[in-house]
């Protein structure tokens, strides 16, 4: 690992702005064109895919130099990987790798950010992301769910941070729970013995944090057997399916996130959304569901030398392909009188909520702003409702319609299925 | 190099705290120079104000719109367009756009799609900018170069602001030369420096008709797209040939009977650059390719706009290619190749595919002329690429070069690349020396190759053109802070 690793990668880069806009192809007007918030909104090079590319293998060639202009780049960046998928269309070389290492060795050179410092210390004492307020597991009282750290269960609902303790987001795991009980599963909580996934304190640039929370809970799922995790996060969909196995830590666990198992049961018949639900919405792809939810390649390999940027053995790059697209479509699909239409910037090239990569903490004007843009997107449907698949999202979106006096309506993929069954 | 507490705070006051920055650890997310500064000016009036800074203070300056290339003197200012993206205008009567220069080719052309229209996107690619001024895949029924650029509005190095053509008389934008000041040959250089000091803020693109779809029907997930159908009344394929003199037989005759939307004389190399998504497996397809082809080829697109003209055009061609011994490449009649090439070559949309994967970097030399005469030279110019291969220098694409022809005539562009590792110090002295050696070749051959330089050796052989050019710029420019070279993408 490290940055160094990347400096053929950071050398490919031709300046030649397609990480700053969608995929050409798709590229439908003058409206909804850019891809990258933190370029769209900083407007200076160095707040692109390519520009951070540059910076980073400049900086490798003629030493590091902080500065606040440069923490004010590597900070304001959502990690959200647009950029990637945009470059990846064409070119074969990482872009967000060495944008995440960057990061991470600002962090480890101690160059951090004072909000991020505080929610890095939070995590250490709570273990949770956000702030902690009651018990973990407080949300769950009175449903009578199985303690899956004690007791034999199918499988884990992972909850998360936010929805565990944000009192807004707390009604997402009851959905979850609901649908999950009217499908019949056997599944449990780990309640208070839940920890973060340690996913957001990777992309904020706290390595060590995010590796002590991957071993908290891979030995707590290992303790109590567990063979399926399901989460209602992105993030911890990430964490868990894609983080871990980055660091050989995942096993053979099996993640999938709450929309890819609900569409699992309705196509096994063991759960039938019949109600209907008269709404016309949108649907929004979380990063980390979507392109950033693809499964983690594992590659070593030398450069072979010569004329092309290839290697021995070949190298598979990760252009978001393999993103969780299809089932929550298929879920929203399956639901009686809901009419779906898509926004311009969709899947793979979807445009961030503005929540990620710690900026929602650094920077909150600035995760407002690109989730103002996403609503705009989201009205230009004619839609009612912009629906997700993560609380971060849903909680950021919320707050740009709050912010705007906007009428859209925000939900989470959870709450549309609780109402049809 | 770093400007004055009191130079910074006079540009900052022009654009706002937010639009500068002098941090030399940012710059070279732009270039390796170090730049004084650099300014995202936000309209025609802030640029006017900077440059008029610029010429007080005596600093250099240079505007760039996505900034892919560029030369950029040390300690000059860069005055970055990013801000500068609106479409000011798509005026369908008297077809033209108005567009400010980070307007991308891609934003504009979906919006004239939608409106059954076109314009010419420049062979750099769609994600460059609209104003962009060159050559491009859809020469054929969009011409090129000067040819497309109506009025424009120009900050001149002194901070003037010049309105050409009709926009200086009437406020119109529909005609370059007139009613009003005509500036054509100052404005759209096509020798070097081939770049305008000072400034364009607006410009007028011509529009043409467009027979296809309002948009492509494109489906599935990058870098997987296909079209989930052909458009009606439109085939792309790809026709090899046994000799050079046949195909571009072929080629002058489908350009006289006017029946290609687009003929680009791709090489196979570029084929295969096209339809794949990773290096590995676009080495494989060239040789898959390579070996079904019979010879050099080009790469045509019908549009019909009926079923009865579509016909009509097909017929033509297929007797033409025929009657030249040309075969249709059968990887291209697959529909999910031809859709995908139709649709990447009419919104120029893998220009890096072609160029830039591989290896990171290429350089080429693009010529103007009669196109059997510039094949001609582009096949000498092939040749000398084969040492350079040999050696694992650069890329093997069979020593190949392309070009098209343009407004279905005689003229066109040839050009011949060489893609390389730019990291690899042997093999881009290697390029260079190409590069050089055969834009000598070219221009000892009384050919015209825009690589061509210095200005006061080529300029004896172009009429003394240099010594106008030297006259003029200092007449515009008298306190040289716009300096010449690199250009404007």
């Amino acid at each position: 690992m490290g940055l160094e690793q990347y400096q053929g990668d950071m050398e490919m880069c031709c300046r030649c702005s397609a990480c700053k806009f969608i995929p050409m192809q798709k590229v439908k007007g003058s409206a909804f064109s850019y891809a990258c918030p933190s370029i769209a909104r900083y407007n200076f090079h160095a707040y692109s895919g390519g520009g951070r590319l540059n910076i980073g293998a400049a900086m490798l060639k003629n030493g590091f130099k902080y500065t606040d202009k440069l923490l004010d780049v590597v900070y304001n960046c959502q990690l959200c990987g647009a950029c990637g998928v945009s470059c990846n269309y064409a070119m074969d070389m990482e872009v967000l790798q060495p944008i995440t290492e960057f990061r991470l060795k600002c962090v480890a050179d101690g160059k951090t950010n004072p909000a991020l410092d505080k929610v890095i210390a939070g995590l250490r004492k709570t273990g949770s992301m956000v702030t902690a307020r009651g018990k973990r597991g407080d949300w769950a009282a009175g449903l009578n769910l199985k303690d899956a750290a004690r007791e034999k269960v199918d499988v884990l609902y992972h909850v998360g941070c936010l929805t565990s303790y944000d009192k807004d987001m707390q009604k997402l795991a009851r959905a979850a729970v609901k649908i999950l009980q009217k499908a019949g599963v056997n599944f449990g909580i780990a309640g208070n013995a839940e920890t973060c996934c340690g996913g957001r304190a990777y992309q904020m640039g706290y390595e060590e944090d995010f590796l002590n929370q991957a071993k908290k809970n891979l030995a707590m799922i290992k303790k109590a057997g567990i063979k399926t995790l399901v989460t209602s996060c992105a993030d911890g969909y990430q964490a868990f399916k894609v983080l871990y196995d980055k660091y050989n830590l995942k096993g053979d666990l099996e993640v999938l996130h709450i929309s890819e198992y609900i569409a699992r049961l309705i196509e096994e018949g063991k759960l039938k959304p019949r109600r209907k639900v008269n709404l016309s919405v949108t649907y929004h792809d979380p990063c980390r569901l979507g392109r950033l939810g693809e499964p983690w390649v594992h590659w070593e390999g030398k450069k072979v030398p010569g004329d092309r940027f290839v290697f021995d053995p070949p190298k598979e790059y990760r252009r978001g392909t393999k993103g969780v697209y299809e089932p929550p479509r298929d879920v929203l699909k399956a639901i009686p009188g809901l009419k779906l239409t898509e926004m311009t910037r969709i899947k793979e090239y979807s445009w961030c909520c503005g929540a990620g990569g710690g900026v929602n903490e650094s920077n909150p004007d600035f995760a407002l702003w690109t989730a103002q843009e996403r609503i705009d997107e989201a009205v230009a449907t004619g839609a009612e409702a912009i629906v997700s698949a993560c609380p971060w999202c849903e909680k950021t979106l919320g707050e740009a319609v709050k912010e705007s006096s906007s009428a859209l309506k925000v939900y989470d993929i959870v709450e549309l299925v609780e109402k049809a069954i | 190099m770093a400007l004055s507490k009191e130079v910074y705070k006079e540009f900052e006051a022009v654009v706002g705290e937010e639009n500068i920055c002098d941090d030399p650890v940012i710059m070279p997310a732009y270039y390796g120079t170090e730049f004084a500064a650099v300014i995202l000016p936000g309209d025609t009036a802030e640029v006017q104000a900077v440059v008029r800074l610029c010429n007080r203070h005596k600093i250099i300056f240079r505007p760039i719109c996505t900034g892919w290339t560029g030369m950029f003197p040390k300690g000059c200012v860069l005055l970055d367009l990013r801000r500068m993206n609106r479409i000011v205008e798509i005026n369908e009567k008297n077809m033209y756009a108005v567009v400010e220069p980070y307007v991308i080719s891609s934003e504009l052309q979906a919006e004239l799609f939608k409106r059954g229209l076109n314009f010419c996107i420049k062979g750099a690619g769609t994600n460059c900018s609209a104003m962009l001024r060159g050559h491009g895949h859809m020469d054929q029924t969009t011409s090129g170069d000067d040819r497309n650029h109506l009025a424009i509005e120009w900050v001149t190095p002194e901070g003037n602001i010049v309105r050409t053509g009709a926009l200086g008389s009437a406020d119109e934008w529909f005609c370059g030369d007139g009613p009003g000041p005509s500036l054509r040959s100052i404005l759209t250089s096509a020798v070097p420096p081939g770049v305008t000091p000072g400034v364009f803020t607006k410009a007028a693109v011509k529009l043409y008709h467009w027979p296809g779809p309002a948009a492509y029907p494109i489906e599935g997930v990058s870098p997987h797209y296909q079209l989930s159908e052909i458009p009606p009344n439109m085939m792309a394929r790809y026709y090899s040939f046994p000799s050079v003199e046949k195909m571009w037989q072929a080629e002058l005759k489908i350009g006289e009977a006017e029946i290609a939307f687009e003929l680009m004389g791709f090489n196979i190399s570029m084929v295969a650059a096209n339809i794949t998504t990773s290096n590995e497996e676009e080495e494989e397809t060239f040789k898959r390719l390579n070996a079904e082809v019979q010879g050099p080829g080009f790469f045509v697109i019908i549009a019909g706009n009926s079923a009865a003209d579509f016909a009509y055009k097909k017929k033509v061609l297929e007797k033409i290619v025929s009657e030249a011994d040309g075969r249709s490449l059968k990887a291209a009649e697959d529909p999910r190749i031809e859709g995908i090439l139709m649709c990447q070559c009419t919104r120029i949309s893998a220009s890096i595919r072609e160029t830039f994967r591989n290896g990171g970097a290429f350089n080429s030399i693009p010529i103007m002329g009669q196109r059997d005469l510039t094949i001609k030279w582009a096949i000498g110019a092939g040749k000398a690429k084969e040492p350079l291969i040999k050696k694992g220098y650069i890329v093997d694409d069979g020593g190949a070069f392309f070009g098209w022809g343009v407004e279905q005539g005689h003229l066109g562009k040839t050009e011949i690349f060489c893609k390389f590792d730019p990291q690899n110090a042997e093999a881009k002295a290697a390029v260079e020396g190409w590069q050089k050696q055969e834009t000598e070749r070219a221009f000892k051959e009384s050919y015209f190759a825009s690589t061509m330089g210095p200005q006061d050796e080529i300029g004896p052989a172009l009429l003394n053109y240099h010594l106008w050019w030297s006259k003029l710029t200092k007449a515009i420019d008298p306190n040289g802070v716009s300096p010449e070279g690199g250009s404007l993408v």
